[in-house]
């Protein structure tokens, strides 16, 4: 099944954790057998990140629901100090630094997007499966998302210009 | 001169793009988002298009770079998986754990 990968590939965006997200893949192939009658054999990568997603939420319900609550990431990195410095390692590697920084900065459901599509590689319809938003809410977030990495980009002298 | 001629060929149906429709789906485009037919009309702009053309390269090195941070899958997770999905195929699971 090629598909395991890809589960545990966003399993892992999901959690955060390897251990949490072998359980969720694990919990998430048994529930996809147990439905496999009510699967109309179409896109099984979306029904299976459907399952996963709906899985990740039980799962979330039943053991911490203050999870839910929590805004958590969002205020991630409030008091890293940002230097706009550019240092002496080569400009390839302080602007991956750049971005990765742009990335953990960014408000939780711009960051969930840009994971999913660019770090994990889904399309849009496969995130918007994930999160259980339209496809458009996908295309939007990841739009205004790649707008603030590239404002910070810009902002650090990192982004390509003409001159 | 190949561009030139690029242009007289071109029907009302593959028209050229302006810089404020590339900019409209530039995204979809790097995403592999967009049918084929507007890819080509937008990737003829870029070659022509200086500032277009920069602004693509902006987004795919932002693209590029967010790929490179995948984290590898932990193999013996995977592993594990994989077996744990044959054997639930072959019916050898219970699927109430
Ligand atoms: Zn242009």
């Amino acid at each position: 099944m090629p598909e395991i990968e890809v589960l545990l590939r966003v399993a892992r965006s999901l959690t955060r954790n390897d251990a949490d997200a072998e359980d969720l893949v694990q919990d998430t192939l048994i529930r996809a057998y147990k439905a496999i009658d009510r699967f109309d054999g179409r896109h099984p990568r979306a029904w299976l990140l459907t399952i996963l997603r709906n899985t990740h939420i039980n799962r979330n319900r039943r053991r911490r629901p203050e999870l839910l609550r929590d805004p958590g990431g969002a205020t991630r990195h409030m008091d890293e100090v940002v230097s706009d410095e550019v240092t002496d390692a080569s400009v390839e590697a302080s602007f991956d630094a750049e971005i990765e920084k742009a990335l953990g900065e960014l408000d939780e459901p711009f960051r969930r997007v840009i994971e999913l599509v660019d770090v994990d590689g889904l399309s849009y319809a496969e995130a918007a499966e994930v999160l259980n938003v339209p496809t458009g809410t996908v295309m939007s977030r990841l739009h205004r998302g790649r707008g603030r990495i590239r404002d910070r980009l810009d902002r650090a002298g990192l982004a390509p210009r003409s001159h | 001169m190949k561009s030139l001629f690029a242009r007289f060929r071109r029907t009302s149906a593959d028209s050229p793009m302006s810089c404020h429709q590339v900019g409209e789906l530039l995204q979809h485009y790097l995403d592999c988002e967009l049918d084929a037919s507007r890819s080509l009309r937008l990737s003829a702009h870029l070659e022509d298009c200086r500032r277009c053309g920069l602004e693509a390269e902006t987004y795919e090195r932002i693209k590029l770079s967010l790929a490179q941070q995948r984290p590898e899958v932990a193999p013996d997770s995977l592993a594990r998986l994989r077996e744990f999905g044959t054997r639930l195929a072959r019916g050898e699971e219970p699927l109430d754990p």
